[in-house]
């Protein structure tokens, strides 16, 4: 069998020297021969003819021979592929437009699968990272699922006695205020439990990472520095470790600096860390849930044992402490699936889904522009067959053509998905890369590439055989002797190709009913009020360092003078200020009780959202008010203080009622506050919020280390942003800014995953409704040049011009209609798959299952009205001689 | 001396045709003796079947390259008996074994179609 092989690849790769060595050997056999003869007697003119006649046909010979050597299967490919390309030279127009709607369809596939597999299908950048487990809480009543872990005190009794993991981890993110060696920055960065490296398993590239000695309250401070922060700004210092740095205003000595390569999505952009070295109360601390956490799986053990192990664990802790863990339970679910859910995992696939469809309308239109084609290569086939060519040869050497074809569309379709992965990084803002697997890049590794050549043949091979099969089926006498190429025969194809065209217009339905859906949504995300106005209107924040601004006083001494300089400044109408900022990054929750409605179960918790805010906050933002009144200057320290709500909140708690002047409990502290004021809901931290309860408190009352600064202004932007930057410095010249942006600038950022998908939903939309409508009309107008000669005699046997260009259109439309009432049907059934993806409007959109078909017959029927226009116009005399 | 078109037109022709399948053995048998070259086996094949059988090079390169595929014999380029360059092919270890296999299957093939030829 090797031996089989290896003379058959000798014979084809060293043709020139085997069909040497078979002439030297002839030769040799022959002139043997000729002496023989001469030997017996014969002249030798006679003994060289008498050989001669002997030996028969040389070539023929050789024919046989190549036979024998088994190269002539492999030899016909190449043949067929030389004869291929010559084909498609010969036919530019064909093949570059063949070319470049494969490209479409393939560089489609392929930036969106380099994407599919950065996320979901490339283990993550870790060792063995599929034992790496997020812990997450459950409230078993509610069905709700925070990313969070349980509480610090739940943590350490779960760290300590469970057997599934290896290694266990608490962290949180955290911005620290980094002064001294340049300008005052913030830099972003998590307190994280002394293994959280190890556990994660990368090194160090200097120093060492955290010791559990690190993790205790009252150690002496150390943190670990990025690759990137050590050399942006310590400039790569060879000294570092041992270095002190000042965060917060506090010196904490450099152990450690982590790889470039090292990335944590969960925790988004990381530069600094520190450890996470909780108090003793907070390490006993049951009520909060506020730290995310991850483990390591044991060797061996699986993720459902683990999950096992934990649910009668966290049994247990319900029985222990009813009041803080009733219906509370754990969930250990795979990092992996919880990265790229949060990276957008489904939105991807939807996307998959939808370049898988653009990809089979491209490969029907290529298959029938090779169908037409055939078509008038009828006589071509005729010629070949009957010069001795058999069907399946035939057959091969249309579906090496198409492989052919295909291959360099694959080609083209590379650099075209090359083109495609760097626009959509490219529309990923830079602050939410840090979320996302390799900073948001996807490579065009082997992978991609493998699954980009394998759709290619895959394609090449099942759209390419459908004509192969049609066109070969020899009958050559009728072919040969009708006279003119308008091959009237090939019903079959015709048949085929209306199918074909039938079938990629239902897909281009459906792909545009569910892109339409999708941006319809963004759309609506996007226009509809924020409850207030984000128009000119700039946004600082910063976080104040507790141990420069411990007490309260100072907290609010700081915000009231910036906040009056910033009023003073030219070109500013209002200003205000808040604990947090809509879009802002900050948040913080509470939980509340109301006065004089039953008391919650044990275990039960009711919270809301929680903003402190300045007087002029409302004001400044234009946040509507829907009764009782806005906060005023006398709602400032001592007394009860002044409470305002959010109408969702209202209507929760007290539905029905006027929640005026009725009072709550709220906080660690339990304060009791009377509600003042309803304002409008608004946008806090999505652009596609569910309602969500908020409530509001005087900041005078309630200062706050997080602000935000509002600013309403008519200013430029950017030197709005210095302005109010300076003027931060001025009061306090070492506290780092976080941002100073216009709100609508964080919006944009915080919506940049809709925002790339809704600009893919446009392109795809377009394309798949371009390249059906290109497909009829491509069938169309080829019908009617094969049918010139039919409606040149309807048209002199009576027929009027209307009448042929309505007999045209009228066809193209059935199919179309066809195709449309399918693609419907198909969209009802597929779009209940984005219904998670949908705001506001419901999979069966009716607006949208009406409006995108009677769009898309109408766009094909114009498109069918160009050929139609040409068939009405032809002549009768024309038509007749053209026999 | 008379021509050589002569010979075949006057004469009974006193070549037989080969049975699908036996040039194969005869090669292998041929070349069990001894390497040979291509024009060699022929000869010897119409000296042996005492001018019975002749082999046309039509048949016999195919034939040997076949063979070659297959890995019964292999072929060196190796000097005549004249001195000039020349094919020698030989028996290969599976060349051998074939050649027992067919001789079997020819001899007893032979022999049936003796005993039918007999008996009837």
């Amino acid at each position: 069998m090797l031996n089989d092989v290896l003379f058959r690849l000798r014979s084809l790769f060293r043709r020139k020297s085997v069909e040497v060595e078979l002439d030297e050997e002839l030769r040799f056999h022959f002139e043997q021969q000729v002496a023989k003869f001469i030997q017996s007697g014969l002249p030798p003119q006679e003994a060289k003819r008498r050989a001669r006649l002997d030996f028969g046909g040389v070539e023929q010979l050789k024919e046989e021979h190549r036979d024998a050597r088994g190269v002539t299967f492999i030899e016909t490919v190449l043949q067929d592929i030389r004869y291929g390309l010559r084909t498609l030279a010969k036919s530019t127009g064909f093949t570059v437009v063949a070319m470049l709607t494969l490209a479409l369809g393939i560089g489609a596939n392929t930036a969106i699968f380099s994407y599919v597999n950065a996320w979901l299908i490339k283990p993550l950048p870790y060792p063995q990272a599929d034992r790496l487990m997020v812990l997450e809480t459950h409230d078993k009543k509610r069905g709700w699922t925070s990313e969070h872990f349980t509480s610090a005190a739940d943590f350490f009794d779960f760290q300590k006695q469970n057997t599934s993991f290896e290694q266990t981890v608490v962290w949180t993110d955290a911005n620290f205020n980094l002064t001294g060696d340049g300008p005052p920055a913030l830099v972003e960065g998590g307190r994280v439990s002394w293994n959280y490296f190890d556990t994660l398993g990368t090194k160090p590239i200097l120093g060492r990472t955290f010791t559990p000695d690190d993790d205790r309250s009252g150690a002496p401070h150390v943190a670990i520095l990025s690759q990137g922060l050590w050399q942006s700004r310590y400039a790569g210092d060879p000294k570092i470790l041992g270095r002190n740095i000042a965060i917060g205003g506090e010196a904490y000595t450099v152990v450690g600096v982590m790889p470039g390569t090292f990335q944590f999505p969960l925790m988004g952009l990381a530069n600094l860390w520190t450890p996470l070295a909780l108090t003793d109360k907070q390490c006993a601390d049951r009520g909060s849930t506020w730290l995310p956490a991850f483990g390591r799986l044991r060797l061996g053990v699986t993720r459902k044992q683990a999950q096992a192990e934990t649910a009668v664990f966290f049994a247990g802790l319900e029985k222990r402490f009813p009041q803080t863990n009733t219906g509370m339970t754990l969930l250990v679910n795979s990092m992996t699936d919880e990265i790229a859910r949060e990276e957008g995992a489904p939105q991807v696939m939807i996307c998959l889904c939808m370049v898988g469809l653009i990809l089979l309308i491209a490969c029907a239109n290529v298959a029938n522009l090779m169908l037409a084609r055939a078509t008038n290569r009828a006589r071509e086939f005729a010629v070949r067959g009957a010069l001795g060519a058999t069907s399946g040869r035939l057959a091969r050497q249309l579906l090496t053509e198409s492989l052919l074809l295909f291959l360099f569309g694959g080609a083209a379709g590379v650099f075209f998905g090359l083109w495609g992965m760097r626009w959509i990084e490219s529309q990923i803002p830079g602050h939410i890369r840090g979320y996302l697997v390799n900073y948001g890049h996807a490579d065009l590794d082997s992978t991609t590439l493998g699954f980009t050549l394998g759709i290619t043949l895959l394609c090449g091979l099942i759209f390419g055989l459908a004509p192969a099969r049609e066109n070969s089926k020899l009958n050559l006498s009728s072919t040969l002797k009708e006279a003119s190429a308008q091959a009237t025969g090939a019903k079959g194809s015709a048949r085929l190709r209306r199918i074909f065209v039938a079938a990629e217009i239902a897909l281009a339905v459906v792909v545009l009913i569910s892109a339409t859906l999708l941006v319809k949504s963004f759309m609506i995300s996007v226009r509809s009020s924020p409850g207030y106005n984000p128009a000119n209107l700039m946004v600082a924040q910063l976080a104040l360092p507790r141990t420069k601004y411990a007490g309260e006083s100072r907290q609010r001494n700081f915000s009231e003078d910036v906040l009056a300089r910033i009023r003073a400044l030219p070109q500013v109408d209002s200003a205000g200020m808040a604990s947090n900022v809509p879009f802002g990054g900050f948040g913080q929750g509470v939980e509340f009780e109301a006065v004089g409605k039953p008391a919650l179960q044990p275990g039960e918790r009711q919270g809301t959202h929680f903003t402190a805010v300045s007087a002029d906050y409302f004001s400044t933002m234009q946040i509507g008010l829907v009764r009782g009144r806005m906060f005023n200057f006398a709602d400032t320290q001592g007394g009860s203080p002044s409470v305002i709500i959010n109408q969702t909140m209202a209507e929760q708690i007290w539905p029905n009622e006027d929640p005026i002047g009725k009072e709550l409990r709220f906080g660690d502290q339990h304060t009791v506050g009377t509600i003042v004021g309803v304002v409008n809901d608004v946008k806090m931290y999505q652009l596609r919020p569910r309602p969500e309860r908020q409530m509001y408190v005087p900041l005078a009352q309630f200062p706050s280390a997080t602000l935000g600064f509002v600013v309403r202004t008519t200013a430029d932007s950017t030197a709005m942003a210095t302005a109010v930057r300076d003027t931060i410095w001025t009061v306090d010249r070492d506290q780092p800014i976080s941002s100073v942006e216009p709100l609508e600038t964080l919006m944009i950022i915080v919506d940049a995953g809709n925002r790339v998908l809704t600009k893919l939903m446009v392109f795809f939309g377009v394309l798949a409704m371009f390249l059906g409508v290109i497909g009829i009309y491509g069938v169309m107008s080829n019908l009617v040049s094969q049918r010139t000669h039919e409606i040149g005699i309807r048209t002199a046997l009576g027929a009027s011009r209307p009448q042929v260009m309505g007999m045209v259109i009228g066809q193209g439309l059935k199919l179309a209609l066809i195709g449309v009432v399918v693609g419907v049907l198909g969209a009802l059934g597929a779009t209940r798959a984005l219904a998670t993806m949908l705001y506001q409007v419901t999979p069966y959109d009716p607006l949208t299952f009406i409006s995108v078909p009677i769009v898309f017959a109408a766009v094909a029927a114009a498109a069918c009205s160009i050929p139609a226009r040409r068939a009405m116009r032809v002549e009768p005399i024309v038509a007749l001689r053209y026999e | 001396m008379f021509p050589v078109e002569a010979i075949g037109s006057t004469m009974p022709d006193p070549r037989i045709d080969l049975p699908q399948g036996t040039l194969d053995l005869l090669i292998l048998r041929t070349l069990a003796l001894e390497p040979q070259h291509g024009w060699a086996i022929s000869e010897r094949i119409h000296q042996v079947s005492s001018q019975a059988l002749f082999v046309q090079q039509g048949s016999l390169y195919p034939a040997l390259h076949r063979l070659e595929r297959k890995g019964w014999i292999k072929a060196r380029w190796g000097a005549s008996e004249n001195n000039r360059r020349a094919k020698f092919y030989e028996l290969t270890r599976l060349g051998h074994k074939q050649l027992e296999r067919e001789e079997n299957a020819w001899r007893k093939l032979a022999a049936a179609v003796a005993q039918i030829l007999e008996t009837t």
